[in-house]
């Protein structure tokens, strides 16, 4: 369900595995199912690039209302916290630091745990059980294993899309008549359209994200780690000055142990020793930009944290070690090469002074943005602000590649709803409207 | 797996030990990893093969042993293993970091070891 078996990676000072869904469905069968409104501080910056009108904040509140009342969206209810949640949930009551329960489209969460390998109770409302269907349901016709290869462009207009389909033998050729909707993510996106033949100077550039790096908490008492929703709870506190968001995140033992120092016996010692652990992501939002080519062997990923996004990073790792051990823990393991592979308490201090290179730290990236971002003038972005790419007629990117900025929260309802933008403003088109 | 990676992951996940946990072949990890050189990507094959290599070859030489890794006592395999996670060099940690990231996939998704850990 990971594309590439989550073996795509960003290259640059480090390694980074860079997440993405590889399913019907797309990310959102994966993730934690986090529900997220652009702030209102992240929509000021997009409307000081001009974009205020192409995405406008009414409108976007609107299709947000729209999503989260067709997802049921809901705030993560106690009864599914488990124990790493209600961790975060008291850490933050004694530290006297903002944070709730995320929302999300679970409504009927069973605290499994297990988010990130779809939902064995089913009660996530991801796309693949909910609109993909009311989209067949309409008639639209979905085809899987179907890898779209170049979109044809004739006379600067599309017109076709070609690919292959992938484990059998054969290509596709699919006729446009209307229009061809591109929103194959921040990664795929720019591929596909610089295979197209799209030039821009901006094609594949600003990849923005959002690196995160875990950090763990040992406690006593029975243990906690794989029981919750997945990531029911998070801090915002440090959101705006910080650019940091602390997350639980409840992971299965295969995950979990690879993290764990040591080999042979001690290394044992310590997966007997996990279910007793609680981890917290320290995601940042970044400031690095990188770029995405096509490679040889997938995507050519090219980003490298820059010396502010380390800082926020260190930062954000001394706070989330108060918070653990606020909420308890006897010792926490950062998981920072040149760091003491245990800190305890009152040793926090020590996370905000580590390393500066990011090769000594583990790391994931998700949420990602900006590769065909929007801008008004084709000198500045991919895209327009009709969502139509620069010269070329008929042919939209309704993804995360339109993003201007980082977000710093949860993209997946931002995507949605920037998608139903849209798709709404390619129907007025058809219908004869502005 | 050659007998020279079955050593390797021998003295990664040994048999026996006070908490219950299984060795890595007694719980199923050569199938798995059968399943893994079929159907993973070339690239995570590749590193897959490579980070048993370094972990063969290379181990050993940074805690001043000659290779390869079977030839060594038990602790000292053990000691070789964790000095790859050590390593300064980059690289080096990378490849602890993989063979420890396929090994746990293998291992840790197993009944036997999920019951223990009480999944």
């Amino acid at each position: 369900m990971f594309r590439d078996m989550n073996g795509q990676v960003a290259r640059g000072r480090a390694f980074i595995p860079v997440i993405q869904g590889r399913t019907l469905g797309g990310s959102t069968v994966i993730n934690s199912a986090i529900v997220w409104r652009v702030p209102d501080d992240v929509l000021a910056e997009w409307a000081a690039l001009g974009l205020g009108d192409a995405l406008p904040a009414t409108e976007l509140h609107r299709h947000w209302d729209a999503i989260e009342k067709d997802l049921d969206v809901a705030s993560t209810p106690p009864e599914a916290w488990g124990g790493f949640n209600r961790l975060m949930h008291e850490a933050a009551l004694k530290l006297g630091v903002r944070g709730e329960p995320t929302r999300r489209y679970a409504k009927d969460c069973g605290g499994t745990a297990r988010c990130l390998t779809g939902c064995p109770s089913g009660a996530k409302r991801s796309m693949l059980t909910t609109y993909l269907p009311d989209a067949e349901a309409k008639g639209a016709l979905i085809v899987t294993g179907a890898e779209a290869r170049r979109v044809v462009l004739k006379d600067g207009r599309a017109v076709a899309v070609e690919g292959r389909l992938a484990g059998r033998e054969g290509r596709f050729v699919a006729a446009a008549r209307r229009a061809v909707v591109v929103a194959a993510s921040a990664i795929q996106t720019p591929q596909l359209l610089a295979r197209s033949g799209v030039v821009s100077a901006h094609l594949g550039e600003h990849f923005m994200g959002h690196p995160g790096t875990p950090i763990s908490g040992l406690f006593d008492g029975p243990g906690s780690l794989w029981r919750g929703a997945t990531q029911g709870y998070d801090v915002t506190h440090r959101r705006r000055d910080g650019r940091v968001k602390i997350e639980t995140i409840g992971l299965p033992p295969e995950v979990v142990f690879a993290r764990l120092p040591g080999a042979g016996a001690r290394w044992k010692a310590r997966m007997a020793e996990a279910a007793r652990t609680a981890v917290f992501a320290v995601q940042t939002r970044a400031w690095a930009e990188g770029s995405v080519r096509e490679g040889a062997f997938g995507a050519n990923i090219h980003y490298d944290l820059t010396k502010r996004d380390m800082m926020q990073i260190r930062r954000g790792l001394r706070f989330a070690a108060e918070l653990l051990f606020a909420a308890g823990a006897r010792e926490v393991w950062p998981g920072v090469h040149g760091l003491p592979e245990r800190l305890l308490p009152g040793q926090e201090a020590r996370l905000e002074y580590g390393p500066d290179d990011p090769a000594c730290y583990s790391w994931i990236l998700s949420h990602l943005f900006g590769t065909a971002r929007m801008a008004a003038h084709r000198g500045h972005g991919v895209v327009g602000t009709d969502f139509a790419v620069h010269g070329v007629s008929n042919l939209v990117v309704a993804d995360s590649s339109v993003f201007p900025t980082n977000l710093g929260v949860n993209p997946q309802h931002a995507i949605m709803a920037v998608a139903r933008l849209c798709a709404e403003r390619l129907a007025e088109r058809r219908n004869g409207g502005a | 797996m050659n007998a020279r990676e079955r050593a390797v992951i021998d003295a990664l996940l040994p048999p026996g030990g006070p908490e219950g946990l299984p060795g890595a072949f007694e719980a199923g990890f050569e199938a798995f990893e059968e399943g893994f050189r079929r159907d993973a990507p070339f690239t995570m094959r590749l590193g897959w093969r490579a980070a048993l290599f370094v972990a063969a070859w290379i181990s050993p030489l940074l805690i001043r042993r000659l290779p390869p890794l079977d030839n060594l006592a038990e602790e000292e395999q053990t000691e070789a293993l964790e000095a790859l996670g050590k390593s300064r060099f980059y690289l080096v940690r990378q490849s602890s970091l993989l063979l420890k990231a396929v090994t746990s996939f293998g291992y840790g998704s197993t009944p036997a070891v999920r019951r223990v850990v009480g999944y």
